[in-house]
This record gives C-alpha cells, sequence and structure tokens, in this order.
C-alpha cells in the first residue's frame, strides 16, 4: 500500500516515476525548480551570448558610472562609480556561482558517497576508522579553515586558478554530511527483505551494492545535495564578499562587496545581486524540501 | 550512570584527535606555504645581517616545518600563542573579542529561541493555515538569506537613510554618544546586528521545531496521551515538545559553536570588533601567529559547544548512551 490509497500506482511504474509524480503535485518544489533554470539560463547567456564582458569598466570612458536603477534600460539595474553595469554582473555571476556551487557539490558528492558506502558496508575495523575520519572532518571549524585556505592558497600558490580552487576546497571540506546519510542508508537498507530476498536468490555482492542497494541511496542523496548546492553558493558568496575569492571573476558575492562601501550613496549596488543570491538559494532550498517530500514517503501526509 | 560517564569520556577523548587535526591543517596552511619571517623581512627598511638573524632565530627559520609545528604545538599547548605581527601578543589580542562576540551571538541565541520555539509550535499544530503558510515562507526566505547582505540592507535603511541607528562598531569611541551616555550607546549599537542574527536564525530554529512536531504529532504516544483525557496545552508542550526538543538541541548546540567563530560575514559588515571581524582582518593583513591563534581558539571553543551538545543530547536521550 506505497502509493497511500486515494490514486493507485500504476503496476511496473519505476521508484523514479512515483518520486516524479509525486514531485509534480508539489507546487512549491516546482518553483525552485523554475527559479534554478532561470539562473542556469542566465548563467548560459551570460556565458555565450553576452556581448559585455563580466567585471567591465567601459562605462567609465562612455559616461555612464553611477547611474541609479531603472534610469538607463541599456543598465537596467544600475552601475557602480567604476562603471560595473549591476545587471550584468548578475548574469555572469550566476554562472560562476552556479559553478562553484555544482562544482563544489559533486566533489562532495564522490568523495562522500564511496567513504559513506564502505563505511556502511565494511562493518568491522576499516568501517570504524571510516567513519572516525567522518566524524573528525564533521566537527572541524569549516569555514573558518575555507577562508583561511583560499585567502593562503590564492595568494601564493595557484593565484591563476580562481574560482575552481573555491571549488575545490569547497568540495574536499563539504563531503562528510553526505557520506553520513549514505552511511546511515546503507546500514538501513542492507538490512531490508528484498535485499535478503536477492541475497537468497544469490545475487553477488557487487550487484546487491549496485543494482539493489545504490538507486535506494540516490534519493536520499539527490536531497542532501541539492541542500548542499545551496549551502556552497551562500558559503562562496561570503568568500568572495570578505575579499578572500577570485577578485577578477565575477561573483555575486564581489559585486555585494563593493556595494557595502557604497552604501550610504548607492543602495542598489549591494541590493539586486543580493535578491538574486536569496533567490537562487531559495532555488534550492525548494527544490531539496520538494525532492524530500517526494522521495520521503515517511514524511508525507 | 556509568554508561553516561563513559558516553562523555569518549566524546572528550574523540575531541583530542581533531584537536590535532585543526592544529596541523592550520599551521600547514598558514606556514606551509609562507614563513611569517618573509613577511616580517620586507617589512623592515634596510634590515641589518644582525637583525636579520635575530628574526629568523625567532622564527626558527632555518628549521624543517614538522619541527616549527611540534616547537609551536607545545608552545600553544603551555598557553603561550606568540605574537602578533603587529602590536601586543596574540593572547593579549583575542581576549577582548571573545567577550564582543558573546556579548552579541548569545543574546541573539537567546531571543531566537524564545520567539522561535512557540512560533514553530503554534504552526505544526496548525498546519496549512494561513498563519502556517506565512510563518512557513518567511521561514524560508530567511533561512536561504545570507545573514551579511540582510545587515547591509539593514544599514542601507536605518542608518544611511533614517539615520536612526549607527552602522559600525560596539560603542561610539568617544562622545557625542548615541541617546546620551555610554551604555545606550553600546545598545544603539547592538540593535541593528543583534536584530539581523536573530531573525535569520529564527528561520532555522522555526522550520526545525515545526518539522520534528509536526513528526511527533503524528505518533502513537500522543494519541494515547489525547485519549488519556490530558488537555491540548499539555499533550502539546509537556509530552510532545519535550521530544521535539531533543534534536534541536544537536543543531543548536553544534550552530553555538559556529556562532562562537562569530559569524565572520556578519561581524564584517557591521565592523563588529569580535572574533569573526578580526579573524578576518588578520587572515587579511596576513598576521599569521594572530591567524594560528584565532582558529586553535576558534576550534576549541567549536569542539567544547560540542561535547557539552552531546553531554545535553544524553541527558535529554538515554537511548544516545548505548549507541
Amino acid at each position: 500500500m506505497r502509493s497511500g490509497g486515494k490514486k493507485p500506482v500504476r503496476r511496473g511504474a519505476s521508484q523514479r516515476a512515483v518520486g516524479w509524480r509525486r514531485f509534480k503535485r508539489n507546487k512549491t518544489g516546482l518553483a525552485g525548480l523554475g527559479i534554478i533554470a532561470f539562473f542556469t539560463l542566465l548563467a548560459v547567456y551570460g556565458l555565450f551570448l553576452d556581448p559585455v564582458p563580466g567585471r567591465s569598466y567601459a562605462c567609465l570612458s562612455t559616461g555612464c558610472s553611477n547611474l541609479p536603477p531603472f534610469a538607463d534600460w541599456n543598465h537596467p539595474l544600475g552601475t557602480e562609480t567604476s562603471g560595473i553595469d549591476v545587471w550584468h554582473e548578475i548574469i555572469h555571476g550566476s554562472a560562476g556561482d552556479l559553478y562553484v556551487g555544482f562544482g563544489a557539490t559533486l566533489i562532495a558528492v564522490v568523495i562522500g558517497l564511496a567513504i559513506g558506502a564502505l563505511a556502511g558496508y565494511r562493518t568491522g575495523f576499516s568501517g570504524a576508522v571510516l567513519l572516525g575520519f567522518t566524524q573528525l572532518f564533521f566537527v572541524l571549524p569549516v569555514l573558518v579553515l575555507i577562508l583561511l585556505f583560499s585567502k593562503i592558497l590564492l595568494t601564493f600558490v595557484a593565484r591563476g586558478l580562481g574560482l575552481t580552487l573555491i571549488v575545490l576546497i569547497l568540495g574536499l571540506f563539504g563531503w562528510p554530511f553526505i557520506a553520513f546519510i549514505a552511511r546511515g542508508e546503507i546500514l538501513r537498507i542492507r538490512e531490508l527483505e528484498f535485499v535478503q530476498a536477492s541475497r537468497a536468490l544469490g545475487a553477488s555482492n557487487f550487484r546487491i551494492l549496485f543494482r539493489h542497494i545504490v538507486p535506494n541511496l540516490l534519493s536520499s542523496i539527490i536531497v542532501v545535495a541539492s541542500l548542499a548546492v545551496a549551502g556552497n553558493i551562500v558559503t562562496e558568496v561570503v568568500i568572495s564578499y570578505l575579499g578572500f575569492g577570485d577578485a577578477n571573476t565575477s561573483t555575486w558575492g564581489l559585486i555585494i562587496q563593493e556595494g557595502a562601501n557604497y552604501a550610504n550613496t548607492s543602495w542598489w549596488i549591494a541590493f539586486f545581486p543580493g535578491i538574486a543570491v536569496v533567490l537562487c538559494v531559495l532555488g534550492f532550498n525548494l527544490l531539496g524540501d520538494g525532492l524530500s517530500d517526494a522521495l520521503n514517503p515517511r514524511l508525507r501526509e | 550512570m556509568g554508561s553516561l560517564v563513559n558516553y562523555v569520556l569518549r566524546r572528550v577523548l574523540f575531541a583530542i584527535p581533531v584537536f590535532l587535526a585543526v592544529s596541523i591543517l592550520t599551521f600547514f596552511a598558514t606556514n606551509g606555504v609562507a614563513n611569517p619571517y618573509d613577511i616580517v623581512r620586507f617589512g623592515i627598511h634596510n634590515p641589518s645581517a644582525a637583525q636579520l638573524d635575530a628574526l629568523k632565530a625567532y622564527f626558527h627559520y632555518d628549521d624543517p616545518v614538522y619541527v616549527r609545528y611540534f616547537l609551536w604545538l607545545s608552545q600553544f599547548l603551555q598557553g603561550d600563542m606568540g605574537k602578533s605581527l603587529y602590536t601586543g601578543t596574540v593572547a593579549s589580542n583575542i581576549l577582548p573579542w571573545i567577550a564582543t562576540t558573546l556579548e552579541l551571538q548569545v543574546p541573539a541565541l537567546l531571543l531566537s529561541l524564545a520567539i522561535g520555539i512557540p512560533i514553530g509550535v503554534y504552526s505544526a499544530k496548525h498546519q496549512y493555515s494561513k498563519t502556517d503558510l506565512g510563518v512557513s515562507t518567511a521561514a524560508i526566505f530567511g533561512y536561504s538569506t545570507p545573514t551579511f547582505w540582510l545587515g547591509i540592507i539593514a544599514i542601507i535603511i536605518f542608518s544611511a537613510d533614517l539615520h536612526w541607528l549607527p552602522s559600525a562598531g560596539a560603542v561610539s569611541g568617544y562622545p557625542p554618544y548615541w541617546w546620551g551616555n555610554i551604555y545606550l550607546d553600546s545598545l544603539a549599537h547592538a540593535i541593528l546586528p543583534l536584530s539581523v542574527l536573530t531573525f535569520v536564525s529564527l528561520a532555522t530554529i522555526v522550520r526545525l521545531v515545526r518539522a520534528n512536531m509536526l513528526d511527533i504529532l503524528r505518533q502513537d504516544f500522543v494519541l494515547a496521551a489525547r485519549a488519556s483525557g490530558l488537555s491540548e496545552w499539555t499533550v502539546t508542550y509537556k509530552h510532545a515538545l519535550k521530544n521535539a526538543i531533543t534534536p534541536i538541541v544537536t543543531v543548536v548546540g553544534l550552530g553555538f559553536g559556529v556562532l562562537l567563530a562569530g559569524a565572520p560575514a556578519l561581524e564584517t559588515t557591521f565592523s563588529w570588533p569580535g572574533l569573526g571581524y578580526e579573524y578576518v582582518l588578520a587572515v587579511g593583513k596576513l598576521d599569521l601567529p594572530l591567524v594560528q591563534g584565532l582558529t586553535m581558539i576558534i576550534a576549541v571553543m567549536v569542539l567544547g559547544a560540542n561535547v557539552f551538545t552531546d553531554l545535553a543530547y544524553a541527558l535529554l536521550d538515554p537511548r544516545v548512551r548505548l549507541g
């Protein structure tokens, strides 16, 4: 009775199809997906189509610096004293911030899944060591270390890496939570009847792990990953806001930092990019909540 | 009781490898790529050979990095964090900042708990009502808003535009004071950062309390309590909330560890002289000994908060001790 009475699920509908149908009923989840699609389009436009490059000071020579918003439709959200156009920074910033959000999460998921799956599947000494390692990374004061690493490495070692360095740092510090989820789920799933049944039918360890356990694990990972993208974007915004990031690539945090310096005179510089951050992060949080409602039957009404 | 002592002991012992890991990461992040000597040397105009030798000896320039690590760690464990590259010892720099950070973070945490728990419970009790919808919407917006950006907006509105409140620092250095005297002056300085911080933590707490209460209110023991004729108030606040609050202890405890770090971005926005802002300044200036000391102090505070959280959790939920 997993469909819950009212709408019987078609025979043979896959878990994924059932989940998608449930997700489609969730309006806020769909809104989140819409917001993410919007920012993805913006990022693609910024990367391939936008004639104005990021961090362009062209306005200094053509006299369109320090414009308020909605005054000139070539610069709908206003410009800075240094000539940088706020709307174009938002466009180019979405490319940068989505890159960090998705890239860092991807690294964290790969490391977290590998370590979590091993820690869950091997119950002996090696499992305990991996679990301890995960716990150790989990309680580190991560933000402080991330700030330190990005400043020091960008200053002395890897200036040219830019945002990719931020992606690596966030990914390398971000996996423990995903490892916990993966381990917990594997410990739960491997004791379920259908796994015992396939074991009784003589399925190999490999087949059990990848045909039966991992597909059931992915739904919880995808929920956590969606929330992790939101968290990584916020952290990236904080890093560049504090001036510890890559000062040559457009990111939302960078333009907010510049806006904070002009808070007394030009409110629009910090205001609009911040709205972009809130919307984008909201999109991923809504998607995560929606997916969690759709894929986690226990919490459903 | 034996199991509780055992459990706490295990958690305290676990803090030791974490402490060492933080010390290694911190030291190699700061000293693996740059030696403080290199930074100081360029700050001296026409140094003499004797000066340079003294500096080299002071920073153990010729020793390999792992030797310097052990020297630094043994000094740190003896309570000596060294000197800042700018002024004073590391310890004399850090101490006053701890107090200013707590001045901001503790009231914000208490306020957001005091306001957030009742709102979360009410929202869960009236699921899908208009109030619940409003609360949930506000909470997810608050949850998605970077604290420091909200701080900038607050400064733009209340400080730059309306001139109601000061925008920077914890207190005016000299008269004229806001609102007449120095006590009201520090209150005026705290209002904006405190409100912003409370609002954002509030969102997290409301979401958590609401979700946990929804889960608990559906369980059989709540039904049993209702069936035995207890008032709705007793069922909600004595039976359900008690069970819903346990996971919140973890989140608040872990969050408090982060709060102790001073929320670097928010403190920077308000130039609030706490651990977070000073950390950002120290990293920016590459004041390596100060950065090392600050990171370690923050790590110790976070670990301490974690141990206390575990202890509180074990006291509230006996099942934890056995796990």
